[in-house]
C-alpha cells in the first residue's frame, strides 16, 4: 500500500487555516491515496496548495488581521504579482531566460573561482596552514625557494608555528610487476601530514625518526596509487617497493583523493646527508607549517623576520639579503597566472548581466507603459506610490527567483564542459578544479545575485511608473513621455557600448590563441612525438653510465620502421620547463657584474637540429665527432649571437658557463619559441649532449606521419635499453602545445561564450525597442503611407533610428575596447597585442547585426495597411 | 438570507451534495460532477468552494466518525440549507425566464 507522502501532507496542512478543514482534506486524500497512487497525492497537494493561497482573505477571523498587517500586505504582493507574471506568460519567460543565461554564467564562473582560488584544498582549518618562501635576488618561484639549511633553523627557532615541514619535488621511478612506471612523488619533512590536518588512511604517517639519513627507506601511497598498481590490498603496508632501484618499505596510504601537491602519487621523507643540510645556496624547498594554537599570522611574519635577520648576520656570503615571507597556503600555492584570467572572466559574466538586465528593465518599462493606465486609476483611488513601487519590485523578485533554477542548470552543464575539456595532466595542477561543481555556496550566491539583479532591472521600471502624473495617465490614448523614450534609448546604446569590448577581448583571445598553436615555432611541431625520461641517481650514477643509456636509447629509436630521426634534449620546446646559465662571454666582460649574460640551456644530439628542423644559419650544427673528451663546442641562437656579439661573427668566438671550462661557438641556428608565455626567441646556448650528459631530458622523435602510431614501438625499444626505467608523458609535439596553451584556450572559449552571450542580448534590446518605438509611432507611419511614402521611405526611416543607437553605442564601445586592450596586454603579458583591424572588425560585426535587429520590425512597420493603423485610434 | 448570488461552480456544488444525498463528503462530490458534467475539477477548488458555501451559509457539515483508512480522521458530510435550496430554485426560475422564446435555439 502507498504510504502517504509526508511533504506533500505538510504542505496541505500549511496552506489550509483551520484545523477541521486540514483533518477532512488530508483524510479525503489518504482515503484516496491507495486507489490513485502517490504521484497523484502529490498533485492533489499543489492544486490544494496553489487554490488555498488564492482564497480570500475575508475568511479569516477579523481580530487576527490587525498586528499581521505587513505579511498579509507582502502575501497579498507575491499573490498579485504571480498573478501578474502569469497573464504575461512569453514576457515573463523572455525575461526569466535572460536572466538565467546571465546569472547562469555568474555562478559558474563563481564556482570556478571559489573551488581554485577561495578554497581549493580540502583540508582542516586551511585558514591556519601557511607557507613560508625566501625572498631575495635571484628568487624567481614563491614555491621552491628554501634551502635545506635554512629550513633546518627555521624549524628549530620558530615557536608561532608548529610542524614545519618542507618539500622537494621527486620524480620516482616505481618498478612493480615488471611494469616500470614514472610517479610524480614528494619528499617531505616528518611533520607534514600534521600540518595539513591529514591522517594516513592506512598504516601511519612519517616520524621524525624516519628522517634520519640512511632510514629514509620509507614511502606513503596515494589512494589512486594504491588501488591502480596495488589492487587497493590493505597487506601492502609492511611490503617493499622497488623506487629508484632501491628498495623502499611502505608505511602507509594516504586517504582518498588526499593528492597535495600537484597531483601527488607517493611520498617519502625528505633526508639530508650532513654535506646537503649545511647548504643555503640551494634553494629548492617549499616550506609549509600551521599557526600555534592562538597565535596570529602577523606574529608569526614578525618572528619569521627576526630569524632571517639573525640567519643574514650569521651567514652573510648566502643569506645577506633573504627575507621570509608568510602567506597562506591557499595564496601562496596560487598560480600568480590565476587571479588576473578569473577576474577577467568574472567581470565579463557581470557585463553578460548587466546586459541582461538592461534588457529586462527595457521590457519591464514597455509594460509599464502599458500599465499606466492602472496605475493611474489605483493611484487616483488612493493607493500609495510605496506600495504601487513595493509591488513592482515584488514581480521584478519574483521574475528572479523563478530564473535560479534554469541558471542553476545552466552553470552545471558549463561547469561540466569546463572540467570534461581538461586534461588530467593538467587538472593537477590547478588544486580544486576536479571538485568544480555546484554546491550550497553557489545556490546561496545564485539567490543573492537573483536578489541583487531583481533590485536593478526592477527599480528603474518600478520608479518611472509612479512618477508620471495621474491626470496624463487617465487621458485617452496617452502616450508615454518622451523621457520615457530616452531612458529607453540609453539604455541601448549602454548594452551595445559593453558588448564590443567583450567581442573585442574574445577576438584578442581567439588570435592569440590560435597564434600560439598554429603560428612559427620556430621549429617544426608536425610529426614529432615527443616523451621524458629520468634516469635514477641510483642505476646512473655518473656521466659514463648516462652516455651509454643515450647513445643505446638512440640507436635502438634510429632502428624503428618510420622513424626518420630521434634526439634528445635536456628540456622539450613548450614542455613547461625551462634551464638557463649564467655565461662569461670571451673579450666581453659583463658591464653590470650583477647583471651577467646569460641563455637558455640546451644539451642535445646533433640530430637535434635536424629531428626538430631548427635551421642552422652559420657555421654548423654537431656532429658525432663532437663527442667526450673532443674540443668543447656550442651552438648559439640568432638572438644570442645578436645579443653577445653584436655585429660581430660569433664563430670561433669562445663563451663558458660561471668558471667553467671554454667552448667555442661553432655554429648559429634559428631562434624557437621555448614557451610562449616566458621564453620567445630567447637567447639559447646549445651543447652536445655527449659533453654533457643529462639525467633528466626528452626525446623527441620525427615521423613521416601521424607520429603516435610508433609510440609502441618506441617504448619497447627504450624499455630493451633498460626494463626498469620508465618512459613518461609520450604525446605528439602539438599536443603538448595545446597543453601547454591550455589555460589561453580556456580564456579565449570562454571569453567567445560571454562575447557571443553579449552580442545576441544586446541585440535582442535593440529589436526590442526599435519594435516598441513602432509600435508608438503606428499612427504616424499610417499617415506617412496613406500620403503616399513608399514602404522603402518607412523602413529607411526606422532603419536609420536603429543606425544611430547603434553608432553611439559602438563609439563609446570602441573607447572602453582600446581601454580594455590595454589591460588586457599589460595583464596577459602582452599575449594579446590588438591592432587597429580587430577593432574595426567587431565594431562591424555589432552594427551588422545591430541592423539586422533593426530590420525585422522596419520592414513590419512597412507592412503595415494605411488604413488598419489610421482605424486604431 | 437574503439574495444569495450563487456562481456556476456554486451551484455544481450544492446540486452534486444534493444528488449524493445523506453520504456527501468530498470523494463522492467530486466523482459526482466530474461524471455529470463530464468536465475535471481541481480539487483545490472543489475544498475552496465548500468553504465558501458554508461560510456563506448554504452547506452545513457534520463530523463523522473517525475511520482508520483515514489515518484516524473523520469524514465531514455536507448537507444543503433551505436557504441554498432556495437561491438554486431562484437561479434556475431566472434561467428559465430568460430561456423563454429561444426554444427554437434547442
Amino acid at each position: 500500500m502507498a504510504r502517504v507522502p509526508r511533504a506533500a501532507e505538510r504542505l496541505v496542512a500549511a496552506a489550509l487555516r483551520s484545523a477541521a478543514e486540514r483533518d477532512m482534506v488530508l483524510g479525503d486524500l489518504e482515503e484516496e491515496l491507495p486507489r490513485r497512487g502517490r504521484a497523484w497525492y502529490w498533485r492533489q497537494a499543489l492544486s490544494i496548495a496553489w487554490h488555498a493561497s488564492f482564497r480570500s482573505s475575508s475568511t479569516v477571523p477579523a481580530t487576527s488581521q490587525q498586528g499581521d498587517s505587513f505579511m498579509r500586505t507582502f502575501v497579498k504582493d507575491v499573490r498579485y504579482a504571480a498573478r501578474s507574471l502569469f497573464k504575461r506568460p512569453a514576457l515573463s519567460a523572455t525575461v526569466a531566460a535572460t536572466l538565467a543565461l546571465g546569472l547562469g554564467a555568474n555562478a559558474a564562473i563563481f564556482n570556478l573561482i571559489d573551488r581554485v582560488v577561495l578554497r581549493p584544498f580540502p583540508f582542516a582549518d586551511p585558514d591556519t596552514v601557511v607557507m613560508l618562501s625566501e625572498t631575495g635576488r635571484g628568487i624567481e618561484y614563491r614555491k621552491e625557494s628554501v634551502s635545506p639549511a635554512n629550513f633546518l633553523d627555521w624549524r628549530t627557532e620558530a615557536d608561532t608555528l608548529v610542524d614545519l615541514a618542507a618539500m622537494g619535488w621527486w620524480n620516482a621511478n616505481l618498478f612493480e610487476k615488471g611494469d616500470p612506471e614514472r610517479v610524480q612523488g614528494f619528499q617531505v619533512s616528518a611533520s607534514y601530514f600534521d600540518a595539513l590536518g591529514v591522517r594516513p588512511a592506512l598504516g601511519r604517517a612519517f616520524v621524525r625518526d624516519d628522517e634520519t639519513f640512511g632510514r629514509h627507506h620509507v614511502v606513503i601511497l596515494s589512494d589512486e596509487l594504491w588501488k591502480r598498481r596495488f589492487g587497493g590490498d590493505p597487506s601492502v603496508v609492511g611490503r617493499s617497493v622497488t623506487i629508484d632501484g632501491e628498495p623502499y618499505e611502505i608505511i602507509g596510504v594516504a586517504p582518498p583523493r588526499f593528492a597535495f601537491p600537484d597531483g601527488a602519487s607517493l611520498w617519502a621523507p625528505l633526508s639530508f646527508d650532513a654535506k646537503a643540510a649545511s647548504r643555503r645556496d640551494n634553494n629548492y624547498l617549499t616550506v609549509i607549517g600551521r599557526l600555534a594554537p592562538g597565535r596570529t599570522f602577523e606574529e608569526a611574519s614578525s618572528q619569521m623576520d627576526i630569524i632571517a635577520a639573525r640567519l643574514a648576520q650569521d651567514h652573510p656570503d648566502t643569506n645577506r639579503d633573504r627575507g621570509v615571507r608568510v602567506d597562506t597556503l591557499t595564496r601562496g600555492m596560487m598560480d600568480d597566472g590565476l587571479g588576473p584570467i578569473l577576474s577577467l572572466w568574472q567581470s565579463s559574466a557581470l557585463i553578460v548581466l548587466l546586459i541582461a538586465c538592461a534588457n529586462i528593465a527595457n521590457l519591464l518599462l514597455a509594460r509599464a507603459a502599458e500599465r499606466r493606465r492602472e496605475i493611474a486609476v489605483r493611484l487616483a483611488l488612493g493607493a500609495t506610490r510605496a506600495r504601487v513601487v513595493r509591488e513592482q519590485l515584488t514581480e521584478s523578485t519574483l521574475l528572479a527567483l523563478i530564473a535560479v533554477p534554469p541558471a542553476l542548470a545552466f552553470a552545471w552543464i558549463a561547469l561540466y564542459f569546463m572540467r570534461a575539456s581538461m586534461p588530467a595532466r593538467i587538472i593537477r595542477f590547478v588544486p580544486g578544479f576536479e571538485s568544480l561543481g555546484p554546491d550550497l555556496r553557489l545556490l546561496a550566491f545564485t539567490l543573492g545575485l537573483a536578489l541583487v539583479t531583481a533590485a536593478v532591472f526592477g527599480i528603474l521600471p518600478a520608479l518611472q511608473a509612479v512618477r508620471s502624473r495621474v491626470a496624463d495617465g487617465l487621458k485617452e490614448g496617452g502616450r508615454s513621455s518622451t523621457g520615457r523614450q530616452w531612458l529607453r534609448r540609453g539604455l541601448v546604446v549602454a548594452e551595445m557600448s559593453i558588448a564590443l569590448p567583450l567581442l573585442v577581448a574574445a577576438g584578442l583571445g581567439v588570435m592569440g590563441t590560435n597564434r600560439f598553436l598554429n603560428g612559427p615555432q620556430g621549429y617544426d611541431p608536425d610529426g614529432v612525438l615527443t616523451m621524458k625520461v629520468v634516469l635514477p641517481e641510483r642505476g646512473y650514477p655518473d656521466a659514463a653510465a648516462r652516455r651509454r643509456f643515450i647513445e643505446r636509447a638512440m640507436d635502438g629509436v634510429a632502428a624503428i620502421p618510420g622513424v626518420e630521426r630521434a634526439a634528445i634534449t635536456n628540456t622539450l620546446p613548450a614542455g613547461g620547463s625551462n634551464a638557463s646559465r649564467t655565461l662569461e662571454i670571451e673579450g666581453h666582460p659583463a658591464a653590470d657584474p650583477n647583471d651577467p649574460p646569460w641563455a637558455d640551456y640546451r644539451t642535445v644530439t646533433a640530430s637535434y637540429f635536424e629531428t626538430l628542423r631548427i635551421p642552422i644559419e652559420a657555421g654548423r650544427g654537431f656532429t658525432a665527432a663532437d663527442r667526450e673528451g673532443a674540443a668543447l663546442v656550442a651552438v648559439i641562437s640568432r638572438t644570442a649571437a645578436a645579443k653577445y656579439w653584436p655585429g660581430e661573427d660569433p664563430i670561433g668566438r669562445r663563451v663558458r658557463i660561471k668558471k667553467g671550462e671554454w667552448m667555442t661557438v661553432v655554429g648559429v641556428c634559428g631562434d624557437i619559441i621555448q614557451d610562449w608565455f616566458a621564453a620567445r626567441n630567447a637567447q639559447t646556448l646549445y651543447r652536445p649532449v655527449a659533453q654533457a650528459p643529462v639525467a633528466s631530458f626528452g626525446i623527441v622523435v620525427r615521423t613521416p606521419g601521424d607520429p603516435t602510431a610508433v609510440g609502441g614501438a618506441v617504448r619497447q625499444a627504450l624499455l630493451r635499453v633498460d626494463s626498469t626505467q620508465p618512459v613518461f608523458e609520450m604525446m605528439s609535439m602539438r599536443r603538448l602545445l595545446s597543453e601547454r596553451t591550455i589555460g589561453l584556450q580556456f580564456l579565449a572559449a570562454i571569453m567567445t561564450v560571454f562575447a557571443a552571450l553579449a552580442l545576441l542580448l544586446a541585440s535582442v534590446g535593440l529589436y526590442a525597442v526599435i519594435a516598441y518605438l513602432i509600435a508608438q509611432r503606428r499612427h504616424e507611419i499610417g499617415l506617412r503611407m496613406a500620403l503616399g511614402a513608399s514602404g522603402r521611405v518607412i523602413v529607411g526611416m526606422t532603419m536609420a533610428q536603429a543606425l544611430k543607437l547603434t553608432l553611439v553605442g559602438a563609439g563609446i564601445g570602441l573607447v572602453l575596447s582600446v581601454a580594455l586592450s590595454r589591460v588586457m596586454e599589460a595583464g596577459l603579458l602582452g599575449i594579446a597585442s590588438g591592432d587597429a583591424t580587430i577593432f574595426a572588425v567587431f565594431a562591424a560585426v555589432l552594427i551588422g547585426t545591430a541592423l539586422v535587429a533593426g530590420y525585422l520590425p522596419a520592414r513590419r512597420a512597412a507592412a503595415v495597411d494605411p488604413m488598419t493603423a489610421l482605424r486604431s485610434e | 438570507m437574503h439574495d444569495v448570488y450563487l456562481g456556476e461552480l456554486e451551484q455544481i456544488v450544492l446540486l452534486a451534495v444534493l444528488q449524493v444525498g445523506d453520504d456527501a463528503y468530498a470523494v463522492p462530490i467530486l466523482e459526482e460532477i466530474e461524471t455529470q458534467t463530464g468536465r475535471r475539477l481541481a480539487r483545490g477548488a472543489l475544498y475552496t468552494a465548500l468553504d465558501r458555501l458554508e461560510k456563506k451559509g448554504c452547506l452545513r457539515s457534520r463530523v463523522g466518525e473517525s475511520l482508520p483508512e483515514r489515518g484516524g480522521r473523520a469524514r465531514r458530510y455536507f448537507a444543503v440549507t433551505p436557504a441554498a435550496v432556495r437561491a438554486l430554485k431562484a437561479s434556475r426560475a431566472a434561467l428559465q425566464r430568460l430561456w423563454k422564446g429561444l426554444e427554437a435555439l434547442d
